[in-house]
């Protein structure tokens, strides 16, 4: 028995530990280091996902199906579905080693024993060292061992969706080349979530924090699909700039196990779904974070349903922030654009 | 008595840009006075030529880019002093409209500066080509006629060339500027983003450089001598004394000659009543004069590598805080803005120094012409007159005498001497009120950055006596100089605070010898501020009184970074 240790309270883990456990555990770590309202849980390091995939073959197999399949350059999205529903069988169809069942199961009795998850309902998400946006998979409302097991496995999978696969050829990088940690922390059970980001990703301003919000799990926001509420704050005074509400028709909310998309009801579904106090505590939170990380971030939070402002504010993760580049723009377009924006449009 | 309020209409002292109250208010609220350019007061020749011809470049510029919200400027002139109006563009479907033209106008400058500001440059250098092919002391009365019309096409031309390289390099500066503060909270004012701009390899450098030169050649050749022993005018004589100064003469007056710009560049930036260097070469002697007093423990390159140095690293600094989306535009606009710190130096000597020295040297001619005839009673009294009076007499001089012109506005020129013109004419409230309403609507980067400048921002809690804004940011303390013409920049003396209404690139080499510098006026893209920062001199800019509140031989001590003066 190798004598590494492969799974870790968040509170043991910091922004060193990146190539460990992951940029999201990491983060969590380092967040919660910083005292911020982190939901509490563990991270399975991705050395822990290299020994599964040893131990129960699944590596070996793996290896041999991509060698199997040659150059993949330039195939078809067809070609990369039929090799994630391979090679994610292959990962998911293999038993948890009964070594990492132990750990993994003694972690999450931790939760729920203290109270930290009482009604043993986590996320498990994936973390690994690269920044993948919308490239993994996460999941929601995942309750009991049984359960927790089978979804730490599908994330570890989730390295090989199609569009990941097809990203990883596509900018040569090894097939096999991303190994993903999994964060399992407790489910929130938000009355509205979303994203805020300290620089504007469209136009690159960073005098002000851009806040989206609805109702329900942040998924409709994250995932850009739904109409959103829009607040803009001014860093230096704080104040709310601008707020406009978005028609909200749709939420996902937590079911007995799981999530589902569910209707707003109508009344609603055109108020805001943040009070002006808690768009402050919101952009406060940001502001902090861009200084402590020292540059613009671009974070995930959600309003505890059950809590009271100022405390019912849970941030889920956080990056940097990028620009939302719409077409490649050559350097010159973008001086011309921003000559005339700043100061010949009145 | 109605004879004489008669002539006074016809004959002000520069007729048609005179400014008139009720006609030139009505058309325009709000005149602002261009200190840059208006100390000392001008004569009214060269208050016509500039007036006409500026202010021509500034529409001409503005309509060749289709400048979005202003048309360019007209200039009055009021007590010697030139005011400018601006052509605001207040509606926005006009706006609109002007900015499609205007992205395409812009785009060329930005993707090669270099390239458009060679070309004119070239056909700038052309056009004076021609004009010195005149020999115009022996030039037929005829011949003269036609020069003041060829002298004042090369203005014209001039001031269209001059107005579209500054509009277009300005736009990036400010773009830059207005980037830095917003997303790293840094202006153009601190040292931060001033030492990225600084260090640059063009023409002003290169002849001061060779001037320097000029210096080590003489320390070499033994002569050195006769130029710390001498005034700058006894230093000529004396060198034609020796084979060896009749050798390093030769050499100096070569390049004079044959340089691009060479002696063909004014003392004084603005107004002809100033030789020009190779009319009077005591003045380019002298400032060789003063590189040999300096001794050899000052290095103009190794200084000048320093900055350059300097500036590679702020940028590489710099850029580590640009998020890497946004590393190519900040690169690119760095680059850009650094040329409008090159060409608002540069420009000075191909544009107005050059052009200034030729008509300098063609209207002289003609003053000779008339003065010989008893026209006028002396040579310089020309500058008196304006184009069109000269054309009138010109081809027949001793059939006339305009001598009842030249007396009174020689009067009235010297009187303004003794005034001091009002910051602004208009007929808002206030002066803060036509700022607002008719200067800042123009977005005219030029009124903004160079003539009229920024308002100080005092910070109590430092307790200076004065404030301005930063030019080059350092502290210095010294003996102040207050000068306020030209004659006196030579009783300038090392280590001295310069304290002056503005500076103009005749004044650069002055910048080598003192400690510190405080104008008047001006933004962080004028003469001072420019020149401050490629010699490394801490420049304070803007502070309105400086000249009236400092005087002479007072210690001062200037904290450039904050814009602070104090009076110790």
């Amino acid at each position: 028995m190798s004598p590494e240790k492969l799974i870790f309270r968040f509170e043991e883990l910091g922004r060193e530990h990146k190539k460990l456990v992951g940029k999201k555990c990491a983060n969590l770590g380092e967040m919660l280091r910083m005292s911020l309202p982190v939901p509490p849980g563990f991270a399975t390091s991705i050395a822990m996902y290299r020994r599964f995939a040893k131990e129960t073959g699944a590596a070996a197999e793996i290896t041999q199906y991509v060698k199997r399949m040659g150059k993949l350059k330039g195939k078809n999205i067809a070609v990369f579905d039929e090799m994630s529903l391979k090679i994610r069988g292959m990962i998911e169809s293999k038993e948890m080693p009964a070594a990492l069942v132990k750990m993994i199961a003694s972690h999450y009795k931790e939760l729920e024993k203290k109270g930290e998850a009482p009604d043993g309902a986590v996320s498990v998400r994936s973390s690994g060292t690269e920044s993948r946006p919308g490239m993994f998979e996460t999941y929601l409302n995942v309750v009991g061992i049984e359960d927790v097991l089978d979804k730490i496995k599908k994330v570890w999978s989730s390295a090989y969706t199609a569009r990941a696969i097809a990203l990883r050829v596509n900018k040569d990088i090894p097939v096999t080349g991303d190994e993903l940690g999994a964060a399992v922390s407790r489910m929130v059970n938000a009355r509205s979530a979303g994203i805020s980001f300290t620089l504007d990703p469209v136009t690159g301003d960073t005098s002000k924090i851009i806040i989206n919000s609805s109702w329900g799990l942040g998924e409709g926001v994250v995932s850009g699909d739904e109409d959103v509420d829009h607040f803009v704050v001014d860093k230096k005074s704080l104040k709310i700039i601008k707020s406009s509400t978005g028609k909200k028709a749709k939420m996902v909310v937590n079911k007995k196990r799981g999530v589902e998309w569910g209707d707003v009801p109508a009344k609603r579904q055109s108020a805001l779904s943040l009070s002006n106090d808690e768009v402050s505590a919101i952009a406060k939170l940001a502001l902090f974070l861009e200084e402590r990380m020292g540059r613009a971030q671009d974070m995930e939070w959600a309003i505890e349903a059950d809590s009271t402002p100022p405390n019912n504010i849970v941030l889920l993760q956080t990056r940097p922030a990028k620009l939302t580049v719409k077409k490649p723009e050559s350097v010159t377009d973008r001086m011309i654009d921003l000559i005339v924006q700043k100061f010949y449009r009145p | 008595m109605p004879k004489k309020k008669q002539a006074d209409k016809i004959w002000d002292a520069v007729p048609g840009y005179d400014f008139i109250e009720e006609v030139d208010l009505a058309a325009i609220p709000s005149w602002f006075l261009d200190g840059t350019h208006s100390v000392p007061p001008l004569t009214p020749l060269f208050s016509y030529q500039w007036a006409r011809f500026c202010s021509h470049g500034f529409k001409a510029a503005c309509s060749q880019l289709s400048i979005p919200t202003c048309k360019g400027w007209e200039i009055r002139i009021f007590n010697s002093g030139l005011y400018c109006g601006l052509h605001v563009v207040r509606d926005q479907e006009e706006i609109a409209q002007r900015e499609v033209k205007f992205r395409q106008a812009l785009r060329p400058w930005l993707e090669d500066f270099d390239r458009h500001w060679d070309d004119y440059k070239k056909e700038l250098l052309g056009i004076y080509d021609k004009l010195k092919q005149l020999d115009v002391d022996r030039a037929t009365n005829l011949q003269l006629y036609h020069h003041n019309y060829d002298l004042m096409e090369a203005y014209m031309r001039m001031w269209e060339i001059h107005f579209i390289g500054m509009y277009t390099s300005f736009n990036t500066w400010l773009l830059l500027e207005a980037l830095t503060k917003e997303r790293f909270g840094l202006s153009d004012q601190e040292a931060e983003f001033q030492d990225m701009m600084r260090g640059f390899d063009n023409k002003v450098y290169q002849m001061d450089k060779k001037l320097w030169e000029f210096g080590q050649l003489a320390i070499e050749m033994k002569l050195a001598k006769i130029f710390k022993e001498n005034k700058p005018h006894a230093i000529l004589p004396k060198l034609k004394q020796s084979e060896k100064g009749k050798e390093w003469l030769k050499q100096f007056m070569d390049y004079m000659t044959t340089d691009d710009i060479g002696g063909w560049r004014m003392q004084h930036f603005t107004d002809f009543n100033e030789p020009y260097w190779l009319e009077d070469p005591a003045t380019p002697i002298g400032l060789v004069k003063d590189n040999i007093m300096r001794g050899n423990s000052y290095d103009l390159e190794a200084t000048r590598a320093e900055i350059a140095k300097k500036r590679r690293t702020a940028i590489a600094a710099f850029l580590k805080k640009v998020p890497p989306e946004e590393k190519e535009l900040f690169k690119g606009l760095i680059a850009l803005a650094g040329k409008s710190s090159s060409y608002s130096e540069e420009h000075g000597l191909y544009c107005e120094l050059s052009v200034h020295a030729l008509m300098r040297r063609g209207y002289l001619a003609m003053g000779k012409r008339l003065a010989r005839s008893g026209t006028i009673d002396n040579p310089e009294d020309i500058l008196m007159l304006n184009p069109d009076e000269i054309d009138r007499v010109i081809m027949v001089p001793e059939a006339h005498d305009m001598r009842w012109i030249t007396k009174r506005r020689r009067a009235d020129w010297e009187k303004a001497h003794k005034t001091i013109n009002p910051p602004v004419l208009t007929r808002r409230a206030s002066p803060e009120e036509a700022i607002e309403l008719d200067l800042l609507p123009s977005r005219d980067a030029i009124a903004i950055k160079i003539v009229v400048g920024e308002m100080p921002q005092p910070k109590p809690k430092l307790k200076a006596d004065l404030w301005g804004i930063c030019g080059c940011p350092g502290a210095a303390e010294g003996p102040a100089r207050v000068v306020t013409k030209y004659e006196d920049l030579k009783k300038v003396q090392p280590g001295d605070i310069l304290v002056c209404p503005s500076t103009n690139p005749t004044w650069t080499p002055v910048f080598g010898l003192v400690n510190g510098v405080i104008t008047d006026t001006g933004g962080t893209l004028c003469h001072a501020a420019i020149i401050g920062r490629e010699y490394g001199v801490p420049t304070v800019v803007n502070a309105q009184k400086a000249t009236e509140k400092i005087k002479t031989g007072q210690r001062v001590k200037i904290d450039a970074t904050n814009g602070a003066v104090y009076i110790l």
